[in-house]
């Protein structure tokens, strides 16, 4: 079978006409073969000659496409424009557009930034010591499976937040702190989740979080930093509230949510939901090298599809991966 | 999870209104969905008695009956209920009140008085599903005739004038003592700031009664840290009366469903104490241990043992499930659901009460495993404390009314509890509050922490501290910490057994501030020094590069990092060098992404398919593959990419369209971007025609590609043949803009006129445009003038081996006004180079 496979697979490439390799005598052999097989040895049999074909056909496939691409003219790619063809044109600003998701981030960020927060761009993969380990998560800790990640086969994971980065962050920051500086950093982008996708759940969206580390930080100081942002992002005075939660990474850990803005059709009646947050963990700084008896800090994180939502009144979170220009213009 | 107010009302004082309470619960504990007041629900149910019952003619079920609503006149309703007897206490929905159970829905049911069979029929007798209180639907409840009498209130007497909290749990998962009523009504106290009175229930002790008879083997602690029993003899089953009961209301109100007595007792006991129960049939579980005296081990499962469950259904165990045995035979699986082969029934007359702990760990392996998520496991996947299972075992033997003949209760190794110790200093700093000594140790004590202080001038401070406190409340200043000015600062907490969640500083810290409400913490901004915040240089380029696509017509998308093995295959990526997804939603998600182009090749194909026909779509987003190996840290190396493709289904948008958009990128990021041709495709970019391909360099720095793609790829997708696109990595733009930046010049327009010329060579059809252009630049700069070059044309007409290239070139000299001569001498100089070194010649 090798054999014939190996010949036939030659022969194709010497055909003027690939295509025609299917005609071959010795395949409409194989064929006629299958059924003169034994019972037992028949299905094996029938699925190598299968095989064989679905080779050929592969082979076929690429031999048309280099046969077509055989064809094609070289161009002088150093020339502006091609032989006898007019300058191209730009086209104008007006079918232009910006994702709105990242018009959002980029907005968030630098306001964070104006704040005096240092921003870098999360990792899209990342390994179970920065997403988990060093956040205080237990290994087989059950909080780890509220997270839903994704793992490759080597064990990485595309990370479930921007959290992944907090480590880092850290680390980086604790020759500040020994100076007399603290640690205030952003970290934003992609994330992911194994969430089956509906109008309300995607499993790829964008986070943005938040790391203070000083010598006295306070719970006290983190929700005047994220009623200072809100109040910057919805340009108005805003009230704000909190509910207990539950993060490893965060002692005590919190729910953040303010009053819904006028901008948003607020009438000083509702509430909304925009982000986890919290004291860090004692472990999570050890875990960085620096002293919990010594400095204190507190993070939060949040998404930003929520924002956008919210600001534009779009109601279902698969536009924004979704690649249609017809929504894609609408954001210029 | 549904707590009802009235049972909460058993053991704490509730004096706010209940939105204040909810909104309370909410800043200090867990979020409450929904507060559900049940009082207009049952408003109008009634209990009445029916006096006269009778077959309509012509009817197989149907009866008229005449009823006592507690008034004067006897109401005729007509009942369809097989059970509908003279003589019997039911509920009466009267005309003119909403179905309960379709109270609240979209489509609420109004009774009315209406003719049936020719019979006149007032409201209804109600069935349990008809008052939303289960699924029963086989008769009308009955109601035992010493519990009330024709016209009292229904709700009234069955405690349904009540509210229920329905709680989101998903916050509380650390916190097992909260799934029970009394753990949640002392954390309710502790939230309105009184001591809560700890019940009786978790103080009561089993009688050490241990006949000797029932042995327990815990085979590892960490499955298992304690197992209570008790066999009690019930002599016979108490049989149900068929009575509607006040505790079959109190489950139904929880979601839960009357069972049997001994079920009931189990589950009213769970819901009150968070402690999960079963109940075996002793004399069953003997013959299955197949010996005397029964022996209860606890052990891990064997992976392929066998056990029928009470539902009916048979299980194959697996690692890390957890079996109780009688003798070493599965009777069930532990905290999950018990054995068929112990199953209490109408038989039964002794049972065992088991009430034990288990490792969570394994439990939530169990329960998703086997797809087990009863209220039982729930609770016991939080974690629950070993110190419940004996108090809660004595008071179930109690409530099931039998006679207790053996109790055992195996505690191998008992939990101990460290003391905590935490300064107020910590504590104020860590929330940024300024609480007294007094306020903490309250908090804490409220919920049953014990506070010890070892020094004996505590309690004068505490006193003194009252009263300076006081009087700077009169004055309006906020009371100081008068106990750290004494030195004494330190608290000792002694943690109770059933926070199985605290165990270090910052935990009481958050009791403290979670207590007293984190919303009453004054908000102060922390204070920062002056230094300049480090850019972040790689999103403000993306930012740039964001702002110029989009200004030169081009739309940002954006799209999943994970492709499927088809779209590899299909642009000639090799599979095997894509990180692969083990837990992929689905195939078409499974392997992450090399390029952007490829997912942008898609979208194309659909914008084309919605009528869009002439577009650019850019992306830029992190990619990785397998062979670009490991960062220093051991995680893959990340590639920052600008990936754009250009559409033209009308026109052919082609190489040269692509290729002005770099052009003007790189125009507007202040940089010369070289195009030089593609010698051979790279691993990852597989689908670029290599005769129409160039790589990009800004000075000596490689950023990118811009192509043609195959057209047997375009085909694929359906793109017009020809269309360009561009695969740059931002991250390689940034090194080389950053080179090359500092090294930017003032181009210094000079003062004098410029002149136009145009210039057309006639060169080899071969010949590289670049060439000609940059010998013209060299030339020009090399005659100190100030200039620009523009290509005007690139022309070939019958003659194939050769082609005419048009410029037009202003320039003009920084010194003086150029006349015709100096024109000419600048212009002979360009066209005599182009001759002696390109063969060019000016036409």
């Amino acid at each position: 079978m090798d054999k014939t496979k190996k010949l036939l697979v030659m022969r194709t490439r010497e055909l003027a006409n690939p295509r025609d390799i299917l005609k071959a005598p010795e395949l409409k052999k194989l064929y006629a073969d299958i059924v003169k097989q034994p019972a037992e040895k028949r299905g094996e049999f029938g699925r190598a000659v299968n095989d064989l074909k679905r080779a050929l056909e592969a082979e076929i496939e690429r031999l048309e496409a280099a046969q077509q691409d055989e064809t094609i003219q070289p161009i002088d790619v150093t020339a502006p424009c091609g032989i006898n063809e007019p300058l191209p044109e730009i086209m104008t600003v007006d079918h232009g557009s910006r994702h709105p998701l990242m018009t959002e981030l980029e907005r968030v960020v630098d306001i964070y930034q104006k704040m005096g927060f240092e921003a870098i761009e999360s990792r899209q993969l990342d390994d179970d010591y920065n997403m988990f380990t060093s956040l205080n998560f237990p290994p087989d800790h059950p909080a780890r499976d509220s997270y839903d990640s994704f793992r490759t086969e080597e064990g990485f994971i595309p990370p479930a937040h921007t959290s992944t980065m907090q480590n880092r962050i850290l680390k980086a920051g604790r020759k500040d702190l020994e100076t007399g500086k603290h640690i205030a950093t952003v970290s934003y982008g992609r994330v992911f989740r194994n969430e089956d996708p509906d109008p309300t759940h995607e499993h790829t969206f964008y986070q943005c979080e938040g790391v203070f580390v000083s010598r006295d930080a306070t719970l006290g100081q983190m929700m005047a930093v994220l009623r200072e942002f809100f109040e910057n992002y919805y340009g108005q005075k805003l009230n704000v509230k909190t509910q207990p939660a539950y993060f490893p990474f965060t002692e005590p850990s919190l729910e953040f949510l303010i009053e819904k803005p006028a901008s948003l059709g607020g009438k000083g009646d509702g509430w909304l939901e925009m982000l986890g947050c919290g004291m860090i963990h004692p472990n999570v700084l050890k875990e960085a090298d620096i002293d919990p008896t010594k400095y204190s800090g507190f993070a939060w994180g949040g998404g930003i599809e929520r924002l956008v939502m919210l600001k534009y009144g779009i109601d279902d979170i698969r536009y924004f991966e979704s690649g249609k220009l017809r929504f894609l213009k609408e954001f210029k | 999870m549904i707590i009802s107010l009235n049972w909460l009302k058993k053991y704490v004082d509730i004096d706010v209104a209940t939105d204040e309470l909810v909104a309370l619960i909410g800043a200090r504990l867990v979020e409450v969905e929904a507060a559900i007041d049940l009082a207009p629900k049952y408003k109008d149910a009634t209990i009445v008695k029916v006096e006269e019952h009778h077959k309509i003619d012509g009817s197989d079920h149907l009866n008229l009956c005449q009823v006592d609503v507690g008034k004067k006149e006897l109401v005729q309703v007509v009942c369809g209920a097989n059970n509908v007897k003279t003589g019997m206490l039911a509920v009466w929905l009267p005309p003119k009140s909403v179905v309960p159970e379709t109270y609240g829905t979209d489509d609420e049911f109004m009774l009315d008085s209406r003719k049936l069979m020719g019979q006149m029929s007032n409201g209804m007798l109600a069935s349990m599903r008809e008052l939303g209180l289960g699924d029963e639907h086989d008769g009308i409840v009955e109601i035992a005739p010493d519990f009330a009498k024709p016209g009292d209130s229904f709700a009234e007497k069955f405690g349904l004038n009540d509210t229920l909290l329905d709680i989101d749990p998903k916050s509380l998962t650390h916190r097992p003592d909260c799934f029970g009523v009394i753990g949640f009504a002392r954390e309710v106290a502790g939230i309105l700031g009184q001591q809560f009175d700890e019940p009786k229930i978790l103080a009561s002790k089993l009688k050490a009664l241990n006949a000797g008879n029932l042995s327990v083997e815990i085979c590892d602690t960490k499955l298992c840290p304690r197992y209570s029993a008790a066999v009690v003899d019930m002599k016979e089953m108490p049989k149900s009366s068929g009575f509607l009961t006040q505790d079959d209301v109190i489950l139904c109100k929880a979601g839960m469903r009357p069972i049997s007595h001994i079920v009931d007792v189990t589950n009213r006991l769970m819901l009150d104490t968070g402690q999960p129960l079963h109940a075996f049939d002793y004399d069953k579980f003997v013959k299955v241990g197949g010996v005397k005296n029964p022996k209860i081990i606890v052990r891990a499962a064997q992976p392929g043992e066998k056990l029928g469950l009470l539902d009916g259904k048979e299980i194959i165990m697996c690692e890390g499930d957890i079996v109780i045995t009688s003798n070493n035979v599965p009777v069930a699986l532990a905290g999950a659901m018990g054995g068929a082969n112990t199953e209490i029934d109408k038989t039964t007359r002794r049972i065992i009460i088991e009430s034990a702990s288990f490792n969570l760990y394994n439990l939530r392996g169990t329960q998703f495993r086997h797809g087990i998520f009863s209220e039982a496991i729930t609770r016991f996947t939080k974690g629950q404390p070993a110190g419940l299972t004996a108090p809660v075992l004595s008071e179930a033997v109690a409530m099931t009314g039998g006679r207790v003949l053996d109790v055992v209760d195996a505690y191998p190794k008992p939990v101990k509890i460290k003391p905590i110790t935490v300064t107020v200093e910590q504590i104020n700093a860590a929330l940024g509050t300024n609480y007294i000594f007094d306020d903490m140790i309250t908090t804490l004590e409220n919920v049953g922490f014990k506070v010890n202080i070892n020094n004996t001038a505590i309690p004068i401070i505490r006193k003194l501290n009252a009263i300076f406190d006081e009087e700077e409340r009169k004055r309006g200043e906020i009371p100081h910490d008068h106990s750290i000015q004494s030195g004494v600062d330190t608290l000792t907490v002694v943690v109770p057994w059933w926070r199985t969640d605290i165990h270090i500083p910052e935990d009481i810290i958050e009791e403290v501030g979670r207590l007293n409400g984190y919303d009453n913490i004054p908000l102060k901004l922390p204070t920062r020094g002056y230094t300049m915040v480090e850019a972040d240089e790689l999103g403000d380029l993306k930012s740039k590069i964001r702002q110029i696509l989009s200004s030169a017509g081009a739309n940002e998308i954006l799209t999943y990092s994970f492709v499927s093995e088809r779209l590899l295959n299909q642009v000639g990526q090799d599979p095997k060098n894509s990180y692969k997804i083990i837990n992929s939603i689905s195939p078409e998600l499974q392997y992450v992404r090399q390029q952007i182009l490829p997912n942008l090749f898609e979208k194309a194909k659909e914008n084309i398919k919605d009528g869009y026909e002439k577009f650019a779509l850019f992306e830029m987003n992190q990619v990785f593959w397998k062979n670009a190996g490991l960062t220093n840290e051991k995680v893959p190396i990340q590639y920052d990419n600008l990936g754009v493709v250009i559409i033209d289904t009308k026109d052919r948008g082609n190489y040269y369209t692509a290729k002005n958009y770099v052009t003007q990128l790189a125009a507007s990021l202040g940089v010369d971007v070289k195009f030089v041709p593609r010698k051979k495709s790279f691993e990852v970019e597989t689908y670029f025609e290599l005769k129409r391909a160039a790589d990009l360099f800004i000075g000596d720095d490689y950023v990118g590609n811009v192509a043609e793609i195959k057209n047997s790829i375009a085909d694929k997708f359906k793109l017009p043949h020809d269309t360009a696109a561009i695969e740059m990595g931002v991250d390689l733009i940034l090194t080389a803009v950053k080179k090359s930046v500092s090294e930017e010049k003032f181009d210094k327009k000079s003062q004098f006129p410029e002149v136009n010329r145009d210039l057309t060579f006639q060169v080899k059809s071969s010949l590289e445009y670049a060439k000609l252009e940059d010998l013209i630049r060299e030339n020009l700069g090399t005659q100190k003038l100030w200039f620009q070059i523009n290509p005007v044309s690139i022309y070939q007409g019958d003659d194939k081996s050769t082609k005419n290239i048009s410029f037009k070139l202003t320039f003009a000299s920084y010194d003086k006004t150029l006349n015709g001569d100096e024109i000419n001498q600048i212009i002979s100089q360009i066209t005599k180079r182009a001759q002696a070194q390109l063969k060019a010649v000016a036409v």
